[in-house]
């Protein structure tokens, strides 16, 4: 299950999406909004994204996710527009036969989310506003159909 | 003469104040060629090129990248996902 989405995320069907019965463990991370950032007070954030892209990268981290750590299954949701504070934005979950790689596939996937999806953050603050610059997304050296 | 359909996000999309741009581009351009014409043509636009990096048809691609007529080029300033 992935997705890019105005909708409050729902924790419980991302789990029981990746849930099956030959797994022992299932690992899912919250990214929640924060009240304050580099000490500045936070009212609310406003995410933007490029939907497709971000979608099509949101799978090739599973990708990645699954040719790196022996776990069953991954799932993805991405909340965008307005989150206030406490509000979920990303939910991750990473199932396994065992704790240790769901754990170590979950953290690696929210890193290389963080990393190489399309998706921006506003803060917004009781006296202005800024969009957040994080990574600079790797670029390929050469294009295959350049 | 290359016509390209050009995406802006975020901060981009704010100054500009437009989500999208229609630019033409001399046959043989590239993404190194686009990113001078926007500087020139959106003078807003010039701090951000150092660390902007374009993605066509929805991949990153390299300054090299050779652009045809009808091309969607995303730019994408450093992202914050999360």
């Amino acid at each position: 299950m992935f997705a890019i989405t105005r909708e409050p995320l729902d924790p419980r069907s991302l789990v029981e999406a990746v849930r099956c019965d030959e797994c022992g463990a299932v690992v899912l991370f919250y990214g929640v909004v924060r009240n304050e950032n580099l000490g500045r007070s936070v009212r609310y954030l406003e995410y933007d994204a490029y939907e497709a892209m971000a979608l099509k990268k949101l799978r090739a981290v599973a990708d990645e996710v699954r040719a790196k750590f022996p776990v069953t299954d991954i799932g993805v949701l991405h909340r965008i527009g307005r989150l206030e504070v406490g509000e979920t934005s990303l939910l991750v979950a990473v199932s396994s036969g065992h704790r240790r790689e769901a754990f170590e596939a979950c953290h690696y996937a929210v890193d290389r989310i963080k990393e190489t999806v399309p998706i921006w953050k506003k803060e917004v603050w009781e006296d202005g506003s800024e969009w957040i610059e994080g990574h600079v997304p790797e670029v390929p050296k050469v294009t295959g159909d350049g | 003469m290359p016509q390209v359909h050009v995406r802006l996000f975020a901060g981009l999309h704010d100054l500009v104040g437009k989500r999208d741009l229609v630019l033409d581009l001399p046959p043989g351009a590239t993404i190194g060629l686009l990113r001078e014409r926007l500087g020139e043509e959106y003078p807003v636009v010039q701090p951000f090129l150092s660390t902007l990096v374009c993605a066509v048809d929805e991949e990153y691609v390299p300054s090299g990248h050779l652009l045809g007529d009808g091309d969607d080029v995303a730019l994408i300033p450093p992202i914050s996902g999360g």
